[in-house]
Formats: structure tokens, C-alpha cells, sequence
């Protein structure tokens, strides 16, 4: 039934897409919808999926169609509040999928870089993104769904040694409910480029929706690439992102994901560390509450020697919420010296909450430092109770040490631009 | 100030205090002795109101008013502190955000202004020149890697920026060195007020050297056993408890004050 939907959607939809007149367009598309069509829907007997059910998804008729209706008449006045870059020199603002250049400000960046929507580009200008989103497009049946229909999305590029130091925010907003977005983000760092930027996924509608993403990340040698990614979709809205980074010697890839709100969320990331002396930091915190659901599969391939990963991700779950979280290492057989650090620590603040954590290390090599660890934990009551000993209300004590037990993934983000606005928007000028 | 009567409680279904009584007026300070395990820190949970004892019969009088009624937080704006035998490390909730927190908590209760950044910092440093406390304990966390006198000393640089009413130092000497002694001495000797009372739980005649109290009771197996002045600690530090021989073993002698 949801093939069927998506197959009409594909047929009736199929000249509104852009970059018509491209013969590698063309076959690009009719390759993802022949994957997905192939595949269909995960069901939880896919290993991949077992705690992650699509059933609802599913039964929902979503229009893929890449034209607004109409242009909804949103100011960034009334975004900067909820922008998690609100002074962002630099900004790409994309409302219900589709780039608004009203809302945007791309002039004045710094020599060698380029942020360019897919929307502005000429079908010939377009091709050379299907590099950065080649490795992407196979790694789930999403990705490939995402192959078929995505017509908007941002471009961001650096020349050698260029630089984007002052983060630049690409801003998804959906609006409005009964629509499937199938969006874009692909980084192509040349040798030495740097870049720091915050994705964030914003929902201002309480209708179900689809934002369905990929995520292509090339780093040259010792490119360095500083990536936000936050989720705050709508109570009924479903996220599925899949990201796929390639990693050449030296290159540093540093990773935050937040995870705060939305019905369903589902992230695929993975990296590959090619060459030596590359290096990978891939974070995040996920928070759900009433009948939430967040799902990070995260894959780190050792693929050559002398290369480090550190992966730290945290969960505090509250009502019925439930998450899943499966960390995956590979260390090839040559990848030796590979340092490798990975940890899930998870707070249950309820009953009925649960969480799904797995390490899952496959190390073919000999000569390596591997670690990991895994938590479930409940809120420390010696600590509560002091804490209103002290005269603290109930509820602000708890506010303090659940955050106290999640934020620390703040401190970890590297830049500092993208930490201090982090930190600004998870717990505001308050705590000490 | 403070008037316990016949108190009863029980840790799960295993009774604890077998029968509390114990009147604390204004400005006095009452020390409480007592062999290991008898009660001492229970007593002190009851007052401070953790939910894990539960009061099974008696009652507790604060400041004219059912203190048991009291929810924990309420009873510190109230005025109750509990400097806690240990103090419990809180890695990521900053220490100078705790004192101002409840500094604020307190006074918004009372309906006072609650304190900007600038006058509460001035307020803390000044009570942590008191404890000879490094300013650098404000901005770590909430006991998070003190050593055991370093978190002592901090509970009662709380107590100093709290002012409480009813103040209980649940060996608050134990694990301090002699000069540590004397400066937390020091400052509970500072807040010594007509309008505050304190008990003080101990095992050491020490620390009565510095904090002279009013009173002194021997509490053993939930009960209070011998009450007296502050003699009385001189006399169990001479010969023990033993020299109390049975009553150590729950016969009440004499209670209150
Ligand atoms: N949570 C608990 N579960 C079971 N027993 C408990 C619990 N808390 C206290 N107790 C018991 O209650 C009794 C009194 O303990 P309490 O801590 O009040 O003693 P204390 O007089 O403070 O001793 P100390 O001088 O060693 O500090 C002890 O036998 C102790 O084991
Ligand atoms: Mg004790």
C-alpha cells in the first residue's frame, strides 16, 4: 500500500523534479526508486529495524511534491527566537522543503566557500553533487526514497584551505502537515577546507509529516568539518536521516547530533576513516517523553591505521519514550593503532520508558585500544533529595540533574561558536 | 523551637527510633551521643524529611507547627538545615548555582527580593572568608571531588549563607583535621543567635570544646537514654558507653530537656 502511494507520487511527480534534461539525473532517480521499491518498508524482522516500527508511517498518504502550494508568509523575525544561530552571519533558510531566499542570507561568505540550494543550481551545475551523495544513497531503504524525489536541499563546498568559521545555520521548517520532504545536505571539503555548521530540523505544525534527509560528507586531507545537527520536529512529525561521510588522512569530523523532539526519529550515520591520521567525534543526546521514539544506528569504519574515534551518546527517556541505540565499529585487519572510544549512557526517569542499547564491535585487527560502554540508569535520589533539602522546588531539582546528567555532551563540542549557541539553547544563561 | 514527642520511625519495616522525646528551645544547642547504628543520622533524616523513614507514631513541633506536615523543601525555606553526615557529590550542577538557588528559594518563600549575580557573590564571599574556603570551590561542582573535609566545610558555608533556624550537623567533625575543626567551629560558633537553635551529633567531646553546648543526650537503640550537661560528654569520653551500661540497651532514663 505505502509502495503503491509513493509509486503514484513518483509517476505523477516525476516532471516537477528538477534538473529534468539530465540523462545522470534521470537514472540517479529511477535507481533510487527501483532500490526502495525493492526493498519497501523495513518491518522489525529486518535486523536493522527490529525495535523500530514504520507501521504508522506506513498508512499516511504524504504528498512528495517538490512546488509549494502557496508561500507561507513566515518572517525571520519570527524564527530568530527559535534559530538555534540567532545572530547567524550566514543562513539557509528552507520552509516546507523548499529554499526562501527572503529568509536567507548567503552574501559576503569568506573567499572559497560556497553554499549554494539545490533550487539555484542548472542541471549541469548540479551533477557534480552526486559525488558527495553517492556513498548515501544505498546505505537505507530511506536514502534510496530519498534518490527518487529530493529537488532542495543545500550544497556547501570549500576550496582548499578556505574556511567557514562563523557557523552557518541551514534551517528546515516545516509548516504544515500531510507532506513528505525529501531533502539534501552534501559537504565537499577540498584539502585543508573547514567549515562549522548547525542543521536544524524545526516543526511548527502538530499534523503528521515526513522529512526524509541525507546527509554526504567528503573530507579531503585535513579538512575539518564542525556539524549540528538538531532535531525539534513537530509531536506528530517523522524524521529519518541517513548520513554518510568519507574521510580522507587527517581529515577531522566532528558530529553533534540532538535528538529533542518529534514522534519518530531515525538516524543512520556512518564514516569511514580512509586514510591515517583521520579522526572522527560523533556525539549526541536524544530526549523523548510521552510516546516518543528516537533511533540513532551509528557505524565508524577503521579502514586504515593510526586513526581515532570517539563516540559519546546519552539518552534521557521519560512516559512511555523509547529509543534505540546501536553503536557499530569495524576495524579492518590493517587498520592497526586504531584508538577507539565509544559509550551510551541512558537516563529512564519512568516505568514504562525503555531504551534498546547495543555495542556491536567487529575489530579485525591486533594491535588496537577499543573501548566501550554501556548504561541504564535512573535518577540518583540521595542527590534529589538534597537538592530539595536545600530548599529547591521538586521539579527544578529534577530539571538540574537531568541536566546535569545529559549536558555534558555540550562540553564536548569542539567549536566553540557552535557550543556556546548549544549551550544557549539547551539550558538558556541559567545554570552555573 | 523544636519539640519531639514519643517519635517512632522505621527504615522498611525494620523500627529505628523507638520512642524520641527531645525539646530544643530558642539559641540552645543540644549535642547528641551515641554508639553507632543507634539512630543518630535517622533522626536527623526524620527532621530534614527524607521520605525513605517513615514516622509510624509521635510527633514533631516546629516553630508551632506540625513540621511533619511539611514537604523536604518546604521545611528548608522554613528554616531547617541538615549539614548531611555525607554529602552527596552532584557532578554537573554547580556549587555557587546550589547556594544561590536556594539562597533565592528561601527569600522568595519569604517574600523577599530574590538576589541579583553581583549581590549574592558578594554575600558568598564574604561567609567563605569565614570557612577560609578558595573561591574556587564556588565554580566546581556540587561536592564533586572534595575531600571528606572539604565537603564538610562546605555544607556548613551553605549553613552560613542559608541563616537557618533549626541547624543539624550530622558529624560535621567527623574526617576533619584540627585546624579544619577549629575554623568550622568557628563558623557555627558565628551563627550561634538567640533566634537559632542547633543539634549537634557527634561522637567527639572534641568538638564540644568549641561549640559549647547547652545540653547533652546519649541516644542508643532509637531511644534517648541520659540527658545532661555538657559533663556528660566528658564523662562518656572518660568511660564509653558501657559506663551507661543497660540503659545503652533501650531502658529510658531521662529525656528532654
Ligand atoms: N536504608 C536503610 N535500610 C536498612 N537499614 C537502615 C537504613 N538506614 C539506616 N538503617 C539502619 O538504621 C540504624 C540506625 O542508623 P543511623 O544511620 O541512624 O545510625 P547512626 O546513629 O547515625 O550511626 P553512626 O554513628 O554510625 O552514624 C542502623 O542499624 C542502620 O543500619
Ligand atoms: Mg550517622
Amino acid at each position: 500500500m505505502a509502495i503503491a502511494h509513493y509509486q503514484s507520487e513518483f509517476e505523477r511527480l516525476g516532471s516537477l523534479l528538477p534538473w529534468q534534461g539530465s540523462p545522470q539525473w534521470q537514472e540517479w532517480r529511477q535507481s533510487g526508486w527501483a532500490r526502495f521499491a525493492a526493498q519497501g518498508f523495513p518491518t522489525t524482522r529486518h535486523e536493522e529495524w527490529k525495535y523500530t516500527s514504520l507501521a504508522a508511517l506506513e498508512k499516511l498518504a504524504l504528498s512528495c511534491a517538490p512546488v509549494a502550494a502557496e508561500a507561507p508568509a513566515l518572517t525571520w523575525d519570527s524564527l530568530q527566537a527559535r534559530a538555534v544561530l540567532p545572530q547567524a552571519r550566514y543562513r539557509a533558510v528552507f520552509v516546507d522543503g523548499h529554499f526562501a531566499p527572503q529568509l536567507s542570507r548567503l552574501d559576503g561568505l569568506p573567499a572559497g566557500i560556497a553554499v549554494r540550494p539545490l533550487s539555484t543550481l542548472s542541471a549541469q551545475d548540479s551533477i557534480g553533487l552526486q559525488a558527495a551523495l553517492e556513498a548515501v544513497r544505498t546505505r537505507t531503504p530511506f536514502a534510496a526514497l530519498n534518490a527518487a524525489f529530493m529537488a532542495e536541499g543545500a550544497w556547501i563546498t570549500a576550496a582548499a584551505e578556505a574556511s567557514l568559521d562563523d557557523p552557518l545555520l541551514i534551517l528546515y521548517v516545516t509548516t504544515r502537515g500531510g507532506q513528505a520532504q525529501h531533502v539534501v545536505n552534501a559537504y565537499d571539503l577540498e584539502r585543508g577546507g573547514r567549515v562549522a555548521v548547525a542543521e536544524q530540523y524545526l516543526g511548527l505544525s502538530d499534523e503528521p509529516y515526513f522529512v526524509n534527509q541525507v546527509t554526504g560528507v567528503q573530507l579531503a586531507p585535513g579538512a575539518q568539518l564542525h556539524h549540528v545537527k538538531l532535531q525539534q520536529e513537530g509531536e506528530r512529525a517523522y524524521h529519518i536521516g541517513a548520513l554518510q561521510a568519507s574521510q580522507q588522512g587527517g581529515s577531522r569530523f566532528e558530529s553533534h547530533s540532538f535528538a529533542l523532539s518529534g514522534a519518530f526519529g531515525r538516524n543512520d550515520m556512518e564514516t569511514a576513516l580512509l586514510e591515517p591520521g583521520a579522526a572522527v567525534v560523533m556525539n549526541g543526546l536524544y530526549r523523548v517523553a510521552g510516546r516518543e521514539f528516537q533511533d540513532f544506528h551509528t557505524c565508524i569504519r577503521h579502514e586504515s591505521p593510526d586513526c581515532t574515534s570517539d563516540e559519546y551518546f546519552k539518552g534521557v527517556l521519560d512516559g512511555s519514550g523509547r529509543a534505540v541505540f546501536n553503536g557499530k565499529i569495524v576495524v579492518a585487519q590493517d587498520a592497526q593503532h586504531t584508538a577507539s572510544r565509544q559509550s551510551n549512557h541512558n537516563l529512564l526517569l519512568s516505568d514504562q520508558a525503555e531504551v534498546d542499547t547495543k555495542p556491536q564491535l567487529e575489530i579485525f585487527a591486533d594491535d588496537v585500544k577499543c573501548s566501550h560502554g554501556a548504561t541504564v540508569g535512573q535518577l540518583d535520589e540521595d542527590q534529589w533529595f538534597y537538592l530539595r533539602s536545600r530548599g529547591l522546588e521538586p521539579d527544578h531539582a529534577r530539571t538540574l540533574l537531568i541536566d546535569a546528567f545529559s549536558l555534558d555532551v555540550l562540553s564536548s563540542i569542539g567549536h566553540a561558536g557552535l557550543r556556546a549557541a548549544m549551550d544557549h539553547l539547551m539550558r538558556g544563561q541559567g545554570h552555573v | 523551637m523544636l519539640i519531639i514527642k514519643d517519635l517512632h520511625a522505621s527504615v522498611g519495616d525494620k523500627p529505628i527510633l523507638k520512642g524520641i522525646n527531645l525539646t530544643v528551645n530558642a539559641g540552645e544547642v543540644h549535642a547528641i551521643m551515641g554508639p553507632n547504628g543507634s539512630g543518630k543520622s535517622t533522626l536527623s533524616n526524620v527532621l530534614a524529611g527524607r521520605e525513605n523513614v517513615t514516622v509510624t507514631s509521635g510527633s514533631i513541633e516546629y516553630l508551632g507547627h506540625d513540621l511533619l506536615a511539611l514537604e523536604v523543601e518546604e521545611r528548608a525555606r522554613e528554616g531547617v538545615f541538615l549539614a548531611f553526615q555525607y554529602p552527596v557529590e552532584i557532578p554537573g550542577v554547580g556549587n555557587v548555582y546550589l547556594l544561590k538557588a536556594a539562597l533565592n528559594a528561601q527569600r522568595k518563600h519569604h517574600g523577599l527580593p530574590e538576589l541579583d549575580a553581583m549581590e549574592f557573590l558578594a554575600l558568598v564571599k564574604d561567609k567563605m572568608k569565614l570557612m577560609e574556603m578558595n573561591e574556587s570551590m564556588l565554580y566546581r561542582a556540587v561536592n564533586e571531588g572534595f575531600s571528606g573535609g572539604e565537603k564538610k566545610r562546605n555544607e556548613i558555608l551553605q549553613m552560613a549563607v542559608l541563616e537557618p533556624r533549626l541547624a543539624i550537623l550530622d558529624e560535621t567533625d567527623s574526617g576533619l583535621d584540627i585546624d579544619a575543626l577549629k575554623i568550622v567551629a568557628n563558623g557555627v560558633n558565628s551563627l550561634r543567635h538567640p533566634e537559632r537553635s542547633m543539634i549537634l551529633v557527634t561522637h567527639y567531646q572534641r568538638l564540644l570544646d568549641y561549640i559549647k553546648p547547652d545540653y547533652v543526650h546519649v541516644l542508643a537503640g532509637g531511644r534517648i537514654v541520659r540527658s545532661g550537661g555538657p559533663e556528660l560528654a566528658h564523662e562518656l569520653e572518660k568511660q564509653g558507653y558501657a559506663w551507661i551500661g543497660n540503659e545503652t540497651t533501650g531502658q529510658e532514663v531521662s529525656s528532654g530537656s
